[in-house]
């Protein structure tokens, strides 16, 4: 992984010059230390793992904010929130998804690396208990992680349906806990309160000819709004469908692969 | 050994039940009519005349605004619970007094064992160890914050601390303390009454035929070698007592209790049959219940509920992933439980019953990536399931099952973080980056036009339009055993004129076409 670029450095204090043992100090416990100034400015943002949209966003998703992921459907919203999770969850850190469109899908996490164990996952029935889930979470403390989903595939909620109350709320508590609060959904919802607004639209779809097999998706991750360090820009990243996730398509019986059934 | 008492507890057990009656005159009477007699009156009844065992009548008389009610076995049995509670906080070496002995009517008393906290062989249960006029204070401060106000005593003998409790209500009010020092107990009887020893009527009446009407006189009567005569004249019984009193007679030891469970009901005075009213009343008794485990160093992670209806009975048992002891958590989840299920008749009676258990503590690493506190953890389960419901909070599982979308739950326990390099257990290598699914559930039933048996054409909720690409047909099936678990599937990877992307399936045993999931 490449080093965040624009990784606010933590202020070191004239009177503790820890100078050379900070690097001798394992990777998990760098993010514990704090040595002064402002809270979250003091904490290393939370990366996705692909070094170009790590780059892109200063490091990855800041920590102590409420970030945004937008895009319309089959634009890779979804893979970009779970492989943030997956990065969090192999080192250790907590994550927690609130489903308010209930539509997670535990293979594709698995399939993007994510650690179950270190998962939890609260499948809110509707938008008003996703967000009080939200906010427990955050109160709670200790989630390095909250990923919010209210991208319902039918009857999505519109911005002017949420309170901005409940927006400063969830922000001032993921300010408070420390925690990357990142609501995903299919346009903006959070409005000013979204620290980091990341926008994703498909490109191109990747259909193999013979035989036909998706092969994944090309999209462009633009980061539409950064707070704490203006700036605009887009990548390109290639969304692949997982070599296991299908077997082999056949039209006279069943597939062989993970999705085919033994006994039919 | 340690004495509280509580001296008037029907009033103070209705006051407790119903705290929006505090600071008015209560008078609770032994049942309803005009033949009714007053069993207990609250401090401002007190004040404005009303006595004990006077008619119902009489006590108006007195009192135009006084209140009245009657007395309720379930209430004053929860307010002598929730005295040996207060008594439990501080030694397991409690006990409830029985009535008749020596325990005058409408009076709660509780006699802790504290004598291995004078020996330094025990610790209190809370806190540092302190001093004697430190544990009545604290012991008095719990009482009050359970809505009892009690008198505590400390003292050398069993004996000698309730009746020090007593008098010690009775002179400074029901919320006082009184500590006598070893070596003080007789400085302490000597002023005293006999009248306040609780002597059977023939020994009373012989000490008034010896002129003998205060402790001090007695005492040196029945002192040194002149007890043997005192004992002939007087009776062996009041020997005994002044020696008990004097600490010079051992006294039967304390058995320690581990019982956790605790109880509180109610008696309501007109049977509810709405769910606002009935959520008032339960308020009531969570937060007295959960008050009661608190005080005990205790949490509630499951709660058996009845309500009674005429000679119906509603039990419930309900259960959270974690013990907590915050009442808006156990509310929301009772009314959650009361929503989805309420009562068939209207409810006259409510008992909620507890077992308390220790909240979850873990030590946490100092090198790894910290999560969640235990305890916070625990009260967060808690919150999250009365919130959205037990069955949707916990770790995803992906099941042995080969149907599409198929997952489990399961409770939400935090294991240690995996050391630096080491792959996590169960989970697959980072890919980066993979294309994930969005399930839909359920399935969104979709029209479909056929070309050549291949998906031409679609129209579904989440994508419209001419099918440009489709992968496919990818064909699942199983639970042929069973007619409930049987499926056959037959799915295809669809894009759409729209931009979507798509699992379209169709299923083979309803001859219906669905989109399950959406490419994202």
């Amino acid at each position: 992984m490449v080093a965040p670029r624009h990784q606010t450095p933590a202020p070191v204090s004239n009177e503790l010059a820890l100078g050379e043992p900070l690097p001798a100090l394992p990777p998990s416990i760098r993010p514990l230390i704090r040595l002064g100034g402002g809270f979250s400015e003091a904490l290393v943002p939370l990366p996705t793992g692909i070094d170009p949209v790590d780059r892109l966003l200063g490091g990855g998703f800041p920590r102590g904010h409420l970030s945004e992921i937008t895009g319309p459907p089959s634009s890779g919203r979804t893979s970009l929130a779970l492989l943030l999770s997956a990065t969090a969850t192999r080192a250790g850190e907590v994550v927690a998804w609130v489903d308010g469109a209930d539509a997670f899908d535990p293979s594709s996490a698995r399939d993007t690396g994510i650690d179950l164990d270190r998962l939890l996952w609260v499948r809110a029935p509707r938008i008003r208990e996703a967000l009080r889930s939200a906010e427990h979470l955050l109160a709670a403390r200790g989630f390095a992680l909250v990923v919010l989903d209210l991208c319902r595939a039918v009857d999505p909620p519109a911005a002017s349906a949420l309170a901005p109350a409940a927006w400063m709320r969830l922000a001032r508590a993921a300010a408070s806990s420390g925690t990357a609060l990142t609501v995903l959904g299919r346009d903006r919802l959070v409005g000013s309160h979204a620290a980091l607004v990341v926008d994703l639209r498909a490109i191109r779809l990747r259909f193999a000819t013979s035989p036909a097999w998706l092969e994944g998706i090309e999209a462009r991750v633009a980061l539409t709004r950064h707070r704490l360090r203006p700036s605009e820009g887009f990548v390109p990243v290639h969304w692949k469908v997982p070599p296991l996730a299908r077997g082999v398509p056949d039209r006279a019986g069943p597939a062989r692969g993970r999705g085919a059934a033994g006994a039919s | 050994m340690a004495c509280l008492i509580v001296p008037d507890l029907p009033a103070v057990a209705e006051l407790r039940a119903h705290p929006e009656l505090a600071g008015l005159p209560l008078a609770v009477v032994s049942e309803s009519g005009p033949r009714a007699t007053v069993l207990s009156v609250s401090p401002a009844a007190a004040h404005a005349g009303v006595r004990r065992g006077s008619a119902i009548a009489q006590a108006r008389s007195v009192c135009a605004a006084l209140c009245v009610r009657v007395a309720s076995p379930a209430r004053e049995r929860a307010a002598r619970d929730a005295l040996l509670d207060v008594a439990l906080s501080a030694s397991l070496r409690a006990a409830l007094a029985p009535p008749g002995e020596g325990v005058r009517a409408g009076e709660a008393v509780v006699h802790i064992d504290v004598s291995a906290f004078a020996a330094g062989s025990e610790r209190p249960r809370s806190g540092p160890p302190r001093s004697e006029t430190g544990l009545a204070t604290a012991l008095a401060a719990r009482a009050r914050a359970l809505g009892l106000p009690a008198a505590a005593a400390v003292a050398g003998s069993r004996a000698l601390a309730e009746l020090a409790a007593r008098c010690t209500a009775a002179r400074e009010g029901p919320d006082a303390t009184c500590v006598i020092p070893p070596g003080a107990e007789v400085a302490f009887l000597t002023p005293l009454p006999v009248d306040l020893l609780d002597l059977d009527d023939a020994s009373s009446e012989r000490l008034t035929r010896f002129g003998i009407h205060r402790c001090g006189p007695l005492l040196e009567l029945c002192a040194g070698a002149s007890s043997r005569h005192a004992a002939a004249r007087l009776g062996p019984e009041l020997l005994h007592l002044l020696e008990r009193l004097r600490g010079e007679r051992s006294e039967p030891p304390i058995p320690a209790i581990r019982d956790a469970r605790i109880e509180e009901s109610i008696d309501l005075e007109a049977p509810i049959d709405n769910l606002e009213p009935l959520a008032f009343a339960l308020r009531g008794l969570v937060v007295r219940l959960l008050a009661r485990l608190a005080v005990r160093h205790l949490a509630a992670g499951e709660i058996d509920v009845e309500l009674r209806a005429g000679r119906g009975r509603d039990r419930r048992h309900l259960a959270l992933a974690a013990p907590t002891g915050d009442p808006r958590v156990w509310l929301r989840r009772l009314r959650r439980a009361f929503e989805h299920e309420p009562p068939t008749a209207p409810v006259d009676f409510i008992a909620l019953a507890a077992e308390g258990c220790p909240a979850r503590r873990d030590q946490l690493d100092l090198f790894r990536p910290a999560g969640p506190a235990p305890a916070a953890l625990d009260a967060l389960l808690a919150e999250l399931e009365a919130l959205v419901g037990a069955d949707r909070v916990g770790v995803p599982r992906i099941p042995d099952d080969h149907r599409p979308s198929a997952f489990a739950l399961e409770p939400f326990t935090l294991g240690p973080a995996p050391a630096a390099g080491e792959a996590p257990h169960g989970s697959e290598s980072l890919r980066a980056p993979v294309l994930c699914l969005r399930a839909l559930r359920p399935p969104l039933r979709a029209e479909v036009r056929l070309r050549a048996g291949r998906p031409a054409w679609l129209r579904s909720a989440v994508a419209t339009g001419e099918v440009l690409h489709c992968a496919g047909p990818w064909r699942s099936s199983g639970g042929w055993w069973s007619e409930e678990q049987r499926f056959a599937f037959d799915a295809f990877d669809v894009a759409t004129s729209d931009g979507r992307l798509v699992r379209l399936r169709l299923d083979r045993l309803r001859r219906v076409w669905e989109v399950d999931a959406l490419y994202d």
